[in-house]
């Protein structure tokens, strides 16, 4: 599923939401409902609770039966080769995959107790709590500032926009770069910084999950670095899960890792299935799965 | 898996090849200390000054083994970046090579002790006991390397229990050292009670191989528990 192309890229990564005053962050999700849908309390650091999570795109099953608790201000690092389903399911983490024709979740995913998937939650408001990096940066065209001001501005957001723009700037490291240019288009930016842009944005709308869909692959080590080293600082006030295919960068920046394999079913059915989630420390210097050790040491296929 | 996610196993075969071929060479170099070790026992036991020597001379070549040794293995980490069971084989097998060639060392030492006291006059009893000591050292660091060769980290544990054995006989070397001392130079004393802790330290090296061993495996290290409890 990776190598689909992202029917979003061009679209806002988080569409915003809701109306008035910027929410506070880490709030739990009752605002994703619009009636209270009696979601039950989870322990206070699971961000998101997956149990049971099957994927289908019509009749194909793009992810089996995965059970995977993920706390909240951790890195938490999916993995796996190409067509293991890492992907599709961290699309299903903020409804992405509502948007794939035939998609269907099975199994629940509850985001601070509450189902995600459940009748009465609104998915663009499930979207504006749960960010999106892609692994392309894909800024709009328009001004620097006016990237961060457009999500919030859709929002009716009513507070000092110019504050905003330059609190999401700064939280995504780039505000001293791009302080005296905001009026500049995003597009003269160089790489790691339209993905810090990126960053930003996602930011601008008060989530409190950042989702990143493999956010270096375009860039170069030192780019890699800084978003590397933003991530640790976001950590702080927001939950972070990412997909990666360097496994060094898992290991450099994750808190846990999930390692996802592809079974080959009869006429060539492929479906991702989880193999292993533990501690980053573990899965890289003891996994338990022989599964694992074969692909973190390149002893696949 | 997609079939281009098959990579050519070309640069991974090298990769385990190394791997293999660097356990190979610190067993290799295990049993040039080993060779040494029954030199010297031979030396202590038979007065051969001229075995001592050439226990002097080979120490050599065990160290530029070592030297070797530790470089690949420092290539191999910072190139390939290995982690897991990769990792720990290759950090503990740099750990086994340092005490290999401490045990050379020790080895040495010994040898020059002998060269010192221009060999030594032993009564038959006290003869005996060291042969016996000698052999049992030996016999541990030669399972020690063997735990190596086999990564049996059952067989590399084993070591610590067995280790008693060489630790009483040195203790029982001492009493009967100290009971014939009065016949003895003291020069010559000194470097006999000097030969019983040469080999217990061999022997130490032994368990400490089999500990490496068992991490390599398993991913655990004894003595770091032992540290965790207290």
């Amino acid at each position: 599923m990776d190598d689909q192309v992202n029917p979003d890229q061009s679209s806002p990564q988080v569409p915003p939401a809701g109306p008035g005053e910027r929410p506070a962050r880490g709030r739990p999700a009752a605002s994703l409902i619009h009636r209270n849908a009696g979601g039950s309390a989870e322990p206070e650091s699971l961000i998101f609770d997956v149990r049971g999570l099957r994927v289908f795109y019509g009749s194909f099953q793009a992810v089996s039966d995965a059970t995977l608790p993920i706390r909240e201000h951790e890195i938490t690092a999916l993995i796996g080769p190409s067509g293991c389903g890492k992907t599709t399911v961290l699309r299903c983490f903020n409804r992405m995959n509502d948007l794939i024709e035939g998609a269907r979740v099975e199994g629940t995913i509850r985001y601070h107790g509450v189902d995600i998937y459940g009748e009465k939650v609104d998915p663009v408001e499930v979207r504006r709590r749960i960010g999106m990096v892609f692994q392309k940066p894909n800024p709009f065209p328009k001004s620097i500032y006016d990237n961060i001001a457009f999500g919030p501005r859709i929002a009716g957001y009513k507070g000092d926009m110019d504050d905003l723009v330059q609190e999401s700037l700064t939280r995504a490291a780039l505000w001293d770069e791009v302080k005296d240019k905001l009026r500049q288009p995003a597009y003269a930016l160089s790489g790691g910084q339209q993905q810090r842009l990126c960053i930003a944005r996602a930011i601008a709308t008060s989530p409190d999950v950042l989702l990143m869909d493999e956010p270096c692959s375009s860039l170069d080590p030192i780019a890699t670095l800084r978003i590397e080293e933003l991530m640790i600082q976001l950590k702080r006030d927001y939950s972070i899960v990412i997909v990666t295919h360097n496994m060094q960068q898992a290991a450099r920046v994750s808190d846990r890792t999930a390692f996802f394999t592809v079974d080959v079913k009869e006429a060539g059915m492929r479906t991702g299935r989880l193999v292993e989630f533990d501690t980053t420390d573990v899965i890289f210097t003891n996994p338990r799965q022989k599964q694992t050790e074969d692909y973190i040491t390149g002893r696949f296929g | 898996m997609t079939d281009d996610s098959r990579p050519p196993s070309e640069i991974r075969h090298r990769f385990e090849a190394e791997l293999d071929g660097i356990k190979r060479s610190a067993v290799a170099l295990g049993s040039l200390v080993l060779e040494n070790a029954g030199r010297l026992s031979e030396a202590l036991l038979e007065n051969r000054l001229d075995l001592a020597q050439q226990a002097i001379d080979a120490d050599e070549q065990v160290d530029r083994a070592y030297v070797d040794l530790e470089r690949r293995i420092f290539k191999v980490i910072a190139l390939q970046q290995p982690v897991a069971g990769d990792l720990r084989l290759l950090i503990s097998v740099i750990r086994i090579v340092h005490e290999i060639e401490r045990s050379g060392d020790l080895v040495v030492n010994c040898a020059k002790g002998i060269l010192r006291q221009q060999g030594f006059r032993l009564a038959s009893q006290l003869r005996g006991l060291l042969a016996r000591l000698c052999r049992e050292a030996l016999d541990q660091f030669a399972r020690g390397i063997d735990s190596v060769a086999s990564l049996d980290p059952e067989a590399g544990l084993r070591l610590d229990r067995e280790d008693d054995t060489v630790d009483s006989l040195v203790g029982e070397f001492y009493v009967l050292l100290a009971s014939e001392a009065e016949g003895m130079h003291v020069d010559t004393a000194i470097e006999l009670s000097r030969v019983g802790r040469y080999m217990e330290r061999i022997a130490d090296h032994a368990v400490n191989i089999g500990e490496h061993v068992a991490f390599a495996v398993t991913g655990i290290f004894p003595r770091h528990g032992e540290i965790d409890e207290q």
